[in-house]
């Protein structure tokens, strides 16, 4: 059975970062889950059927290591595949389901998230971002639509400067933005109020790994006594921390960093380019959930609640490997 | 001029105040007064400071300069005078070129076997560090932030590879990401304040403080001819910064050039509090000791010295906004 094309081509888009930003790749693979399921035409059987949907969970899981909503929107679709018996047309009409509840659920998750986030600015205050949060900015536009008069500094975020859009999508909201080099961020702290970042994945021990750059941004704001929120939905959770498992940090390609001339004339240099950093749960005053705030210590909480049979998934799968 | 010695063209400090003497230097000889000679001086003076206004190097030489002029004008004639002064700019470009390479060769010897230094901008000050701890047949490492605005760190990364060094190229967001990979830093600076607070390359004090958190030292490396003495008389370093279109891609400028503020300052100041050493041809000093280095240099504490624009003032160039 041929995977469907629209399939393989989100998952290009993932991969080659084209779609970015943890909660739109989390939607992203929902919906090709979702098309994998509708288009599928091989043999009436469930065997066949699950056989099918393990090959493009598989291709959607390769796409990119580090961002958690990934493989946390994946196991969500799929979670009962071949766990409840049932006929074939159960387990499509399952995965169809999920996956669109899924793709609610995130959405609603924003929305939650911007109001939540939003009562924890105040009128007139300066906020930093880094890179391009989708939440980060809801929480934003929610203040100022609240009538809030808010500024913000956006860093230009190397190598790929997502800070630009960033600026760009707070401008069409009215927000007024100063962009800065990412290396300004400790000289310009001490006139920000607050600084306010998304998260790729949330470990259990409630560290953020977000992209490179976060953590030296909190650092500072650390030093200069400017509170840190983390905006990230339950699904940015990771499961797997639970039980020690490390988050691989993503090193993407030199090119995005220097270009092909320089990576050919001075072959030598070598040009590192990772693409998150982590940001210790000791700089960051809160994560905002959907599910509400909570100081990052407490993230096993969150990762009990919602993920407690996912752990548990681990837990047997790990153990039986040893 | 102002390109050349100006912050939109790559060129660390000590050199940009080499090419202003120079060239100071080269055109004295047109002058046929002492009149001539005055004008030149009051002109170039406050041009080329206001172009650099943070290199402490070039206000401290022009001090000198003028304060000779001063001295000169009503007892020489224009040919004895033209002398004394070339003879001044000389004499100081001598004492830069020795305190650099001093202060290299000393700190070259906290450089050990297995290090990984970490670094940034562009200063030849530290090029030179590098250079003597490896003609030394130290084995080390160095990872360098591309230091942006400006991308510097392109610059000294090309460099130190072509001269055979291992070379590792960063962005400045990961700076705290490798300094868990760093056993030390080593950066340079544009003028050292009288609290031993340090004038370097914008992210030098996110270096610095990534450096404390992480336990890794920090040096900074300059001859004394970077000591901003008139900090001492409470004169705060005013920031420059790049021009938007220097971040900005094309794209962007288009887009909402229009609406987009851009602050992309050149500079930063590092506290004394996240360095572990300044070291000066004189030695390797606490930043906090920075007063007595300069009662050293000056031979009193606090220094008898006269603003810059207090003497272009006395020459009679009326005023303006250099110091």
């Amino acid at each position: 059975m041929e995977i469907p094309v629209e399939v393989m081509r989100i998952a290009e888009e993932i991969k080659t970062m084209k779609l970015r930003g943890a909660g739109k790749i989390a939607r992203a693979a929902a919906k090709a889950l979702m098309i994998s399921a509708l288009e599928y035409n091989g043999p009436n059987d469930v065997n066949s059927f699950i056989t099918y949907m393990n090959r493009i969970k598989k291709i959607l899981l390769n796409t990119r290591p580090t961002a958690v909503s990934l493989p946390n929107a994946v196991l969500y679709v799929t979670r009962d595949l071949g766990r409840i018996p049932g006929s074939f047309e159960d387990a499509k009409r399952t995965v169809v389901e999920r996956a669109r509840e899924f793709i609610k659920y995130s959405l609603e998750a924003k929305k939650k998230i911007g109001v939540i986030g939003a009562k924890r600015i105040l009128d007139g205050e300066t906020i930093l971002t880094h890179c391009n949060s989708s939440v980060a900015i809801e929480i934003l536009k929610t203040a100022f639509l609240e009538g809030k008069k808010i500024r913000v500094y956006a860093t230009e975020t190397r190598p790929l400067f997502q800070g630009h859009l960033t600026a760009k999508q707070l401008l069409e909201i009215g927000i007024p933005v100063t962009l800065i080099p990412d290396a300004a961020v400790r000289l310009v702290m001490k006139n920000v109020d607050k600084v306010i970042v998304g998260a790729d994945t949330v470990a259990a021990n409630g560290a953020v790994v977000n992209k490179i750059g976060t953590s030296q941004i909190a650092l500072s704001a650390h030093e200069a006594r400017v509170r840190v929120f983390v905006a990230a939905e339950t699904f940015k959770f990771s499961p797997a921390t639970v039980i020690g498992e490390l988050v691989v940090i993503e090193e993407r390609s030199p090119i995005e960093v220097v270009g092909e001339d320089f990576l050919k004339n001075y072959p030598s240099i070598d040009v590192r380019n990772p693409s998150f950093d982590v940001t210790p749960p000791e700089y960051i005053d809160a994560i905002i959930t959907e599910r509400g705030l909570i100081p990052p210590q407490a993230s096993i909480l969150i990762l009990r609640e919602v993920f407690g049979w996912t752990i548990e998934d681990y837990i047997v799968e790990k153990l039986s490997e040893v | 001029m102002e390109t050349m010695i100006g912050y939109d063209t790559i060129r660390s400090s000590t050199e940009t105040g080499i090419i202003a003497l120079n060239v100071l230097k080269s055109i004295l000889p047109q002058c046929k007064s002492i009149k001539q000679l005055e004008n030149l001086l009051v002109s170039y003076v406050r041009k080329t400071i206001s172009s650099r206004p943070t290199s402490a190097m070039m206000i401290n030489v022009f001090r000198k300069t003028l304060s000779t002029f001063l001295d000169l004008k009503d007892v020489g004639e224009v040919e004895r005078v033209k002398s004394a002064l070339g003879k001044v700019i000389e004499e100081e470009l001598k004492n830069a070129y020795e305190s650099l390479n001093r202060a290299a060769l000393i700190a070259s010897k906290r450089i050990v076997d297995g290090d990984v230094v970490m670094t940034n901008a562009y200063s030849i000050t530290i090029l030179k560090t590098l250079e003597y701890a490896k003609g030394d047949g130290k084995d080390f490492r160095i990872i360098v932030a591309e230091s942006r605005p400006g991308d510097d760190g392109h610059v000294t990364a090309k460099l130190l590879s072509k001269a055979g060094f291992k070379v590792t190229l960063i962005i400045d967001s990961a700076i705290r990401y490798f300094m868990k990979y760093a056993t030390k830093v080593f950066v340079g600076a544009e003028a050292i304040a009288s609290n031993g607070a340090a004038v370097s390359k914008l992210g030098t004090s996110v270096m610095a403080l990534s450096a404390s958190e992480a336990r890794v030292r920090v040096f900074v490396v300059a001859g004394t001819y970077k000591l901003y003495l008139d900090t001492v008389f409470g004169e705060l370093v005013d920031i420059p910064e790049a021009k938007p279109k220097a971040i900005l891609s094309r794209e962007t400028w288009m887009n909402i050039g229009e609406q987009l503020e851009v602050y992309a300052p050149l500079l930063d100041v590092t506290p004394p509090e996240y360095i572990d050493a300044i070291i000066t041809e004189r030695g390797l000093v606490a930043p906090q000791a920075i007063p007595l280095l300069i009662k050293e240099v000056y031979g009193e504490w606090p220094p008898r010295i006269r603003g810059v624009e207090e003497l272009l003032q006395e020459i009679g160039g009326g005023s303006g906004d250099s110091r």
